[in-house]
């Protein structure tokens, strides 16, 4: 229930580590930048989960599409380019990641221009790992025809159960197998010590990214799935390297002064939901302010639980890589996927979780197959389904959603 | 002093006025057009000639905070049920057709929602897509009801989206198909589309504009669900639902407001 007194009620804490963060995110723009301009290092293309270790560690710098889809859909510009990609024979119903980032560069548009890029920077190489989705192959093939330059890869086996030795041996032999031609376009040799200086980097990164993420445990949690979905950007962008390593630093000191002086992210948190899929990008503003007034608290997704590549090891980079990689939640099979939320409900003390079906991500939308009614049966946990998608607003009805949104809430304080 | 629920949903806006003992005294139902404030306060006005008001009023659907007198919103879901569980007192499974919805609620035994779905953003299988084919085939709802008795064999409508449902339905009647079969079909197309939101395992209860207008579609409910009735003005449910919800609220002010028309 809600009174016309409380309409506006919202409130939610910002973080102060927001201006670090947009500092380490304006130097990652400004290296980026430099090298396109200069052409003093090799620009990589890489996929969020890709071999970004393996790139930092012989000199490119590295740009991420998946990065650029999500401005795209948080700048509320997406369904402005999608309809172009599609006049080119892209389905709408693929990735609007790729759809609204292929679609503005047809449209010679890009939000980067807001950090001085003319364009977005020219690949001197595309690099991917199909762990996530097939889509990233076709994405990256597009700009490899266009810019006509090498698109190399991994092809990771999809719905793993059991992370068997064959498996990381394959994955890690795809990871030896496409250094020569990082090195022909690289104009550097492969250096073993780089590469496992890098994987540290990343581990440690990929930790305390984890430790920050687990500080929601907190009950009232200082952090919530919005603020998460924002800082996580150095995890995607600047993983193996010094940057991320230092700004999560800052944000985990942050969150651990906000639990010592009782500050939480939903000053009025009575409600823990783990959020399942896609961020809807271009609502995300609107569902942090919704959901506080409703005084419910996202704590934990598996979304940003994706970048915790805590596998990683200095002293084995290339199986520790690939058995890193293998063991994110999107490539693995749905009985693996319901241990890891069952332990993740627990930790999180979650009352209900809500699943984003997202119309364009079908990997990322993990309602497809039933989880949701087996996970149920098994926790007791309430859940509810919410239509939409990450980056085409087309898919999504807001008012519908809101309402489904407050019935649910009202539904879980039935039980408290 | 009346108590009064309204439920501003996408295509009317129903009222319910509610006495001291928890009856439903006075139905109202406008069309909610493109100002849910005027719709409400035709309500209002209607009732007023006749009744004291307290306010605050309560309220739920799309337009339920688009409204100036005095008001607390309620999900229409959770009034819903709490309506239905007013009559029938057990748990029970609901689907609630309105205008651009279709709702399923499974209500526990102690009248909460224990779940619900609703339907993806399609209008397929709401009251909208009945409004759009029967306006299109020149057909009142009162004729559809008719005619659907009239059916001799069922004929399936696939289409997931209401206009190429047209287009079918089209399709259909240049192939001989004739009218009355056609309008069995569309309402059992319906049907499907409300019960793939979940599974129907108990009691089920059928509510909405779109069972209190076509009541045939209740009957071919009974004929695959015979566990299952709808009540009398079951349009009105979530307008009187808000009222139970609120039962413990006082009257904040008997004096009603100014509105603007």
């Amino acid at each position: 229930m809600s009174e016309k007194v409380n309409q506006d009620k919202c409130e939610l804490v910002k973080l102060r580590s927001a201006n670090e963060l947009r500092s380490t995110m304006d130097g990652y723009f400004a290296r980026l930048k430099e090298a396109a301009e200069t052409g003093k290092r090799k620009i990589a293309w890489c996929t969020s989960v890709g071999p970004a270790e393996l790139l930092y560690s012989m000199g490119f710098e590295v740009y991420f599409p998946e990065n650029h889809g999500a401005m795209l859909g948080a700048g509320k510009n997406a369904d402005k380019y999608i309809p172009t990609a599609v006049a080119h024979g892209y389905s709408p119903d693929i990735c609007s990641y790729l759809t609204s980032d292929i679609g503005a560069f047809l449209q010679n548009e890009t939000p980067l221009r807001k950090s001085g890029f003319s364009s977005v920077p020219r690949p001197d190489i595309l690099v991917f790992n199909t762990n996530q989705c097939r889509e990233v192959e076709d994405w990256f093939s597009f700009y490899a025809r266009h810019f006509n330059v090498p698109i190399i890869g991994i092809h990771t086996p999809l719905c793993i159960s059991k992370l068997s030795p064959e498996i990381i041996k394959s994955v890690s032999d795809q990871y030896h197998r496409i250094i020569p031609e990082l090195e022909k376009v690289a104009g550097r040799k492969f250096d073993m010590d780089c590469f496992r200086q890098t994987v540290g980097l990343s581990h440690d990164g990929c930790v305390l990214w984890k430790q920050v993420l687990e500080k929601a445990r907190s009950i009232p949690s200082p952090i919530n799935f919005f603020d998460s979905a924002i800082h996580m950007g150095p995890i995607v962008v600047m993983r193996g390297t010094i940057y991320a390593v230092e700004y999560y630093k800052i944000l985990l000191g942050e969150l651990e002064e906000r639990i010592e002086n009782g500050i939480s992210a939903v000053p009025t948190e009575r409600f823990r939901i783990y959020w399942e899929g896609m961020p809807i990008w271009y609502r995300l503003s609107n569902l942090a302010k919704l959901f506080a007034k409703f005084d419910t608290c996202i704590v934990a997704s598996t979304y940003c639980n994706s970048w915790v590549f805590d596998d990683l090891d200095p002293a084995y980079p290339f199986e520790s890589s690939a058995l890193a990689y293998c063991k994110l939640f999107i490539v693995r099979s749905d009985s693996v996927k319901e241990n890891v939320l069952e332990q993740l409900m627990l930790e999180f003390s979650i009352q209900g979780i809500i699943y984003h079906e997202s119309k364009t991500c079908v990997r990322n939308s993990n309602n497809r197959f039933g989880l949701q009614s087996r996970l149920f049966k098994r926790t007791g946990i309430p859940y509810l389904e919410i239509n939409g998608d990450l980056n085409d607003p087309r898919c999504y009805s807001e008012e519908q959603s809101i309402i489904a949104i407050e019935t649910f809430i009202g539904q879980l304080s039935g039980k408290v | 002093m009346y108590r009064l629920g309204i439920d501003l949903g996408s295509s009317y806006t129903k009222g319910v006025l509610v006495d001291e003992n928890n009856r439903a005294t006075a139905f109202q139902c406008v069309k909610s057009g493109y100002n849910f404030n005027n719709a409400s306060t035709k309500i209002i006005n209607h009732f007023k000639e006749e009744f004291e008001i307290g306010y605050p009023v309560y309220t739920c659907g799309y337009g339920r905070e688009q409204i100036q007198a005095p008001f607390v919103s309620n999900s229409e879901l959770i009034a819903l049920s709490k309506a239905v569980y007013n009559i029938y007192h057990s748990p029970c499974s609901i689907i609630d057709i309105g205008g651009q919805d279709t709702k399923f609620i499974q209500v526990n035994a102690l009248g909460q929602v224990e779940k619900f779905k609703m339907n993806r953003k399609c209008a397929a299988g709401t009251g909208s897509f009945l409004e759009e084919i029967a306006f299109r085939l020149d057909v009142t709802p009162e004729e559809f009801t008719e005619l659907a008795k009239e059916a001799t064999q069922e004929v399936k409508i696939n289409s997931f989206c209401t206009v190429f449902a047209i287009s079918e339905i089209i399709g259909l009647i240049k192939n001989g198909a004739s009218l009355p079969n056609i309008i069995l079909g569309i309402y059992n197309s319906i049907i499907l589309r409300s019960i793939e939101l979940s599974l129907v395992e108990d009691h089920l209860v059928i509510t909405g504009g779109l069972p209190v207008i076509h009541p045939t579609i209740v009957s071919l409910f009974k004929k695959r669900f015979p566990n299952s009735d709808s009540p009398e003005q079951s349009q009105f449910l979530a307008a009187y639902g808000c009222v139970l919800l609120n039962n413990e609220k006082k009257f904040d002010s008997p004096q009603p407001p100014t509105f603007s028309h």
